[in-house]
């Protein structure tokens, strides 16, 4: 038992700490390890976290689709769609809004919202995109079917 | 780095005709296997010869061709690894470009 642990221990028997808080110390001294065990095979199973170190910015976006016979009317299995786009095409595409002139820039935002899309072009910059790249290495969204129908869709980031 | 090759695969079956021998779908193939950096080098001297022009139509619409095609030349390195993949019952489609 090594020197931090045993000065916890002591303080909890002593009093001077909550039960949770000693369980909290501890946990700071002796982080989890990662869960691989769980994780399913298939490539629709959630993705696991990295074994060390902080998580890496994610390089592609991925999107899987899996729909039944009752969702596409194909007979014979499912339709599947498996989709991989480079993280780095979003920077290219931040490159290429940034070419539209600013005098179009209200005229195009006002064509967006009349469309149902609330977008502001000026404020799509190449700083405020690194930030939505790094939180979209978080970012899994699965749709799973209703009741019988097993379609399945998931976007996530690797 | 600007994708070098592209491979294409299609595969798909069409139904035996009815009244016909009574035979097995008929399974199509198609495999490409795309140089795109050759394409890249055919591309090259159209571009040097559109530029002065794409610079002239940039002053009009006030967009920087040199920009422009830096915009284009970002989004073309940023294609490599891309990959569609479709599988159907009746079809199966893969794009990958590398």
């Amino acid at each position: 038992m090594n020197d931090d642990r045993k000065s916890i221990l002591e303080m909890l028997a002593a009093g001077k700490i909550t039960t949770d808080e000693a369980e909290r110390l501890l946990a700071a001294l002796n982080p989890k390890p990662a869960s691989s065990a769980a994780d399913a095979p298939d490539a629709y199973a959630s993705p696991s976290a990295p074994a060390s170190g902080k998580a890496k910015s994610p390089k592609y976006l991925r999107v899987l689709v899996e729909a039944d016979e009752s969702t596409t009317g194909l007979r014979g299995g499912p339709t599947t769609v498996n989709v991989r786009v480079p993280m780095q095409l979003l920077r290219a595409g931040v490159r290429l809004a940034g070419l539209i002139p600013p005098q179009a820039h209200d005229q195009l935002d006002q064509a967006f919202s009349k469309h149902g899309v609330p977008i502001t072009l000026s404020q799509i910059k190449p700083e405020n995109l690194e930030e939505l790249i790094d939180h979209l290495g978080d970012l899994t969204v699965d749709v799973d079917g209703k009741d019988d129908n097993k379609t399945r869709v998931r976007v996530f980031c690797e | 780095m600007i994708p070098w090759s592209a491979s294409i695969r299609v595969h798909w079956t069409t139904p035996h005709p009815a009244g016909l021998h009574a035979t097995a779908p008929r399974t199509h193939r198609i495999r490409l296997w795309i140089p795109l950096f050759l394409v890249w080098l055919l591309l090259l001297p159209l571009v040097l010869v559109l530029f002065p022009f794409v610079a002239l139509a940039g002053i009009f619409v006030r967009v920087n061709a040199l920009r422009l095609y830096s915009a284009v030349w970002s989004i073309l390195n940023s294609l490599r690894h891309t990959l569609v993949e479709v599988h159907s019952p009746a079809a199966n489609v893969r794009v990958h470009l590398a």
